[in-house]
């Protein structure tokens, strides 16, 4: 326990429930000012929850929130900010029709007055250049880098005199030079007596910056604050995963809290990639609506392996997905799977030869929330068979009771629309569909994000089962960790550009300075 | 020529209105058809009341009431009951239609108008031709600067905005999305009222059932036209108008060889092609978003 | 099951609070709620004339509201049945009209298939406009419904004009006798017939198809099939001009049945109660049919209240319109919910 400074944010017995789950329970912490504290847990375990009870965004069922000694009454966003304390999302949350000068004003205190354009982005300027954000107050949000759209967001979160600043998982999106650059301007922040509370999951990022960490798990506090001089990455990682060895090798385990060695080691050994699945030469795009255009990309993915493709988010691995999915305009190249050349084929041929996707918007691009189980199950075959055949829907109900309970999802009835799985049976009821004996290539858009340890290590087992029977896989993915332990191969990504070509053993140096471009 | 910019300032000048309240509703994320409806409680009302308590100021007073607490109860719907702002919106236009009916019919029997002594207050002979034209097309570009200073040059244009775009953004910099768009349907309640009482009383002095004739839908097309932006879809706005007086012109032009039918259809199909080129422009409709009921995402 | 019921439950409810609204505004206008709403039962349903009229009414407006569910599931906004409902009427009328004096076993299906494409057709442009261009359905169908109603004033008043017309509505000459499906102002069994088959049929391709759980997919989510390869401008055309040519059919009927010619301005709220039916019954086919009935009876009721209660007919739009505000309503207010259910998240 950290004794002998003021307190700047105390929780006193949290308790939020959604619904029949609890988000947290009876969570108390103190931390201490002028420091940077963590809060790690894997993805389930309440910490976004908790960040937005401090910040006032969710207003908890029981309990209470201290500010610098006072009580601030909880779910109120306003009283929170006033006290002095902000947020910065993980998911930013910035309007991304915005300048950069709007956003900076419309989240000011106060009513604020008549204001001139020009005058807008001269006062934001000023404050911009203060804290060493380079970016016209001019451009708009959506068109900044994730980098900057997040140094704008810390900028926006300092507009009032923040005493205590709360980032929720920031590192998700960096790559890992841009992961050093928010830790200096972090410490640039403590300095200047600002208290930095960090919402992370990975231990290796704990150790980097924190000095104190405090786990949760499953919505409990499973210990902390502690002085990260007092942990090793041995007995943090044990208490963030809790008893689950049995599920999990080490190098997944360690993939899964980011304990991993900097220095690639040697696994076990490269696959050897049979005949090309898929072979894309020379492959541009237009501009897509969700990322950079493609210039040139040249990508194969054989049988039986297992390709990553490694880039901060936001270069052109999404139209990357797009473009194999026949979603967004090529200019120029040629995509071929399994020997079938498709570049002009429609989704729906592709899927015919075998092209399977799990897409990165799991909520919206996967499934339809509010259609029933075997509704979402059975989409890819009735596109397959034809639009008019005539169908059983008690058949069809049948078929989907006994798929899913192969692929181990919780469900009580095949009629319950999919909005009501959680997260990991939601993905596991994309698997059932995806993953089938006809696929030959899957394409996996970070297929475990927000999911948790076991759901994780289920999806992971899923794509090595179907390398194993000779699938080709394509695994997009933000998490270095995830990439390093189950690729074949890994395939750096920037601004719509292949960028490098690594296999085992990986080096987190390289590969972030190809994610970067700074190899160059 | 003066004739005719008379024609598309009278004709323009309720629209304008019903399209500024379109535009803040709009901004607040919300798709608003009742403004037809709204438009033609204003209507209604200023004539009801000039007639009935004698005074133009009665007349215009309840007509603000009632579309603001109309607004008010549209807001209730959508915010409250969650329920789908396409059909909640065309349900309160029925609800203005039928409501005026019937109204008209409780004090009048079956009379299908009624008329007005008088109305609204105008420049006068002083300003020569113009002179005809009430002081609420006077006022209309004042409520046109004001509706985009307020939208584009304050804090609160910069929530309400970010109500609409990214209401968990507004959320946690302590904004309340649900507060700020009953006050933008409120204030649009307002300039509904305006428009409706500028339509009734401003050049015709009568209410007829049904005299909205669509330009409540009409200038909800000028907003999406304008892309939300007050100056362009006052610019839409004043598009459909002069359209229709053109369609006017037209018609003591070709006489009989043209069937006046189609040429009232004119500022129609103009908002039509509107929404097809506006939607051409900015790839593509956004109407999903507020599917709501029926849509998951 | 459970689910189901309280949908119901829920819809009956929100039927309730629009009445009770209604009853409000009623009061508010000097007439007696008690009154009103007694003489909309004795319109609608209290005697087997009044049924006969619900029959009459409901009829057509179920087979428009089937158009409207099928689009509505496939998860456009097509609010222009009213005029595709007038362009198929106009379609019908021009072809019995020309063909006047030849067979009946001619002139009939080239009537009926006229009524159909003339609705489809008049559906078709707001779908092609949606899928190639993006251009937003809910204002081009409306827009749409007033082009059709202003043509509808023209064709009445000019090429189809009847010159011996003397009432205040401008209109077409009567269909030749040969073609009517039945008697001025009633019901017949050809119509009764149309109206199941076409039942059965939509019942089947929403329930019992690929076609269905596709379009309801795309409609609840557009994204999520086209990521599974499904051509979402052809499932939405689809949709479009099925729903058109379903009101292009009941106008078709209208004018060769119960209204006999083609009248401007005739049945002007006809597309705006077919999409509160397809609503109230959530979208359902068998409970569309249900619903149908339910609303036929306030539109019969609509004509017997000025006539025989001498109450105004607006009651009716009133109620028709207080039952859209809220009949898509999710959710109880937020201090009604410890009462009735669970809690919304807070997120």
């Amino acid at each position: 326990m950290t004794t002998g400074t003021a307190t700047a944010l105390a929780c006193r017995d949290v308790s939020v429930n959604f619904g029949p789950v609890a988000a947290l329970a009876d969570v108390s912490v103190n931390f201490a000012e002028g420091m940077i504290h963590a809060v790690v847990g894997q993805n389930g375990a309440g910490k976004t929850t908790f960040a937005r009870v401090a910040a006032g965004i969710v207003r908890p069922d029981k309990g209470g929130v201290e500010i610098a000694g006072r009580e601030v009454p909880v779910g109120h966003v306003g009283q929170a900010r006033a006290a002095g304390i902000e947020i910065v999302h993980q998911s930013f949350a910035l309007p991304p029709s915005f300048t950069v000068a709007e956003a900076m004003e419309f989240g000011a205190n106060g009513s604020g007055s008549l204001y001139t354009r020009r005058d807008l982005e001269r006062r934001w300027t000023r404050h911009l250049e203060s804290l060493g954000v380079r970016v016209k107050p001019r451009e708009r949000i959506r068109d900044l880098p994730v980098e900057t759209q997040q140094a704008v967001e810390i900028a926006r979160a300092l507009v009032t005199d923040a005493r205590v600043l709360i980032l929720d998982e920031p590192t998700a999106v960096l790559s890992p030079s841009g992961i050093d650059n928010l830790f200096e301007r972090l410490k640039v922040m403590q300095a200047n007596g600002v208290t930095v509370i960090l919402i992370l999951h990975k231990i290796r990022e704990v150790l980097a910056i924190a000095d104190t960490v405090t786990v949760l798990r499953g919505g409990k506090l499973v210990e902390g604050p502690t002085s990260t001089a007092e942990v090793d990455a041995a007995r943090l990682a044990a208490s963030i995963i809790g008893s689950t060895d049995d599920i999990l090798s080490e190098t997944d385990r360690d993939a899964l809290v980011g304990a991993a060695e900097d220095e690639g080691k040697e696994t076990e050994p490269a696959h050897h990639a049979g005949p090309a699945i898929l072979d894309m030469r020379g492959v541009s795009t237009r501009p897509d609506p969700e990322g950079p255009a493609l210039e040139n990309v040249a990508l194969t993915v054989g049988r039986g392996e297992i390709v990553g493709i490694a880039g901060v988010e936001g270069n052109g691995q999404r139209t990357l997905v797009r473009a194999l999915s026949h979603l967004a305009d090529l200019t120029g190249g040629t995509i071929t799977l399994s020997g079938v050349e498709v570049t002009h084929h429609p989704l729906s041929a592709r899927r015919a030869n075998g092209l399977r996707v799990i897409p990165f918007e799991r909520n919206s691009e996967g499934l339809s929330l509010s259609s029933a189980l075997w509704e979402n199950w059975s989409a890819r075959a009735l596109l397959r068979d034809g639009v008019l055949k005539l169908i059983s829907p008690a058949r069809l109900r049948r078929a989907c009771t006994a798929a899913l309970q192969v692929w181990d999802v919780r469900f009580n009835s095949p009629n319950q629309p999919a909005g009501s799985l959680s997260g990991g049976n939601a993905q596991k009821l994309i698997l059932a569909r995806e993953v089938d004996d006809e696929a030959t290539l899957i394409i996996a858009a970070q297929p475990t994000r927000g999911l948790d340890v076991g759901a994780t290590a289920f999806v992971w087992r899923s794509l090595r089962e179907a390398r194993d029977r000779g699938c080709g896989i394509l695994l997009i993915s933000s998490d270095l960790d995830e990439l390093f332990d189950i690729s074949d191969r890994i395939v750096v990504m920037l601004s719509g550009r292949i960028n490098g070509e690594f296999s085992h053993p990986y080096h987190l140096g390289e590969i972030g300075a190809a994610m970067t471009g700074a190899d160059r | 020529m003066d004739e005719t910019i008379i024609a598309i300032l009278r004709s323009g000048t309720p629209l304008v209105y019903v399209t500024l309240a379109g535009v803040l509703a709009q901004r607040a994320g919300i798709w608003h058809l009742g403004l037809e409806g709204l438009m033609i409680i204003g209507a209604c009302s200023a004539v009801l009341g000039l007639v009935q308590g004698g005074s133009i100021i009665v007349g215009l007073g309840i007509g603000i009431v009632l579309c603001v607490l109309a607004s008010a109860l549209l807001w209730f719907v959508i915010e409250k009951l969650r329920a789908n702002p396409i059909i909640a919106g065309l349900g309160l236009t029925g609800l203005g239609l039928g409501g005026t009916d019937l109204a008209v019919q409780a004090i009048y029997g079956s009379q299908a108008s009624v008329n007005a002594p008088h109305g609204l207050p105008r420049l006068g002979p002083a300003f020569g031709e113009y002179g005809v034209l009430s002081i609420l097309v006077v006022l209309m570009p004042v409520a046109v600067i004001a509706v985009w200073i307020l939208t584009r040059r304050t804090r609160w244009g910069l929530q309400l905005a970010a109500c609409g775009e990214h209401p968990f953004a507004a959320r946690s910099v302590g904004v309340n999305p649900a507060r700020m768009r009953l006050a933008a349907l409120c204030l649009g309640g307002v300039l509904c009222a305006l428009g409706g009482a500028e339509l009734s009383m401003g050049s015709l002095q009568i209410f007829a059932y049904g005299m909205t004739a669509g330009r409540g839908f009409m200038a909800f097309a000028a907003v999406i036209f304008g892309g939300g932006n007050p100056l362009g879809a006052t610019g839409a706005a004043f598009f459909f108008a002069i359209v229709g007086a053109l369609g006017i012109r037209a018609q003591l032009l070709f006489g009989e060889r043209v069937p006046p039918d189609f040429l009232l259809a004119l500022p129609y199909v103009a908002t039509v092609i509107g929404v097809w080129i506006s939607g051409k422009l900015r790839g593509g409709a956004k109407a999903a978003a507020s599917f709501g009921e029926l849509r998951d995402y | 099951m459970i689910g189901y019921l309280t949908q119901v439950i829920r819809a009956i409810a929100f039927v309730f609070i629009a009445l009770l609204l209604c009853g409000v505004i009623f009061e508010f206008a000097g007439f007696s709620a008690p009154l009103m709403f007694q003489s909309i039962a004795d319109g609608a349903f209290l005697s087997v004339r009044a049924w006969e009229n619900s029959l009459r009414w409901g009829l057509p407006l179920f087979l428009t509201a089937l158009g409207v569910v099928i689009s509505f599931r496939c998860g456009f906004f097509n609010i222009g049945a009213q005029g595709q409902f007038y362009m198929g009427a106009i379609a019908a009328t021009f072809v019995a009209d020309g063909l006047n004096g030849a067979p009946a076993v001619l002139v009939m299906p080239l009537t009926f298939a006229a009524g159909i494409l003339g609705g489809a057709v008049w559906a078709l442009w707001p779908g092609l406009l949606r899928v190639r261009s993006g251009t937003d359905e809910v204002i081009t169908t409306l827009m749409g419904n007033f082009i059709a109603g202003l043509f509808l004033v023209y064709v009445t008043s000019g090429p189809l004009k009847d010159p011996s017309g003397t009432g205040q509505a401008a209109s077409s000459r009567p269909i030749g006798e040969a073609y009517r499906i039945a008697a001025t102002s009633s019901i017949s069994p050809a119509i009764i017939v149309i109206a199941v088959l076409v039942g059965v049929g939509m019942w089947v391709l929403v329930n019992r198809t690929s076609f269905g759980v596709l379009s309801s997919l795309a409609g609840r989510n557009p994204i999520m099939v086209v990521w599974q390869g499904a051509r979402l401008s052809r499932l939405g055309l689809a949709g479009f001009v099925i729903g058109g040519a379903l009101a292009g059919l009941a106008g078709t009927i209208e004018v060769l049945g119960p209204i006999g010619r083609l009248s401007s301005g005739m049945l002007p709220t006809h597309g705006f109660t077919a999409i509160l039916i397809a609503l109230v019954a959530n979208l359902s086919v068998l409970a569309t049919a249900v619903v149908a009935l339910f609303f036929g009876g306030l539109a019969a009721a609509g004509l017997y209240l000025p006539v025989l209660a001498g109450l105004p007919a607006a009651a009716i739009d009133i109620i028709n319109a207080a039952i859209a505000l809220f009949i898509t309503a999710r959710a109880w207010p937020k201090r009604l919910t410890g009462l009735f259910g669970s809690r919304q998240d807070a997120g």
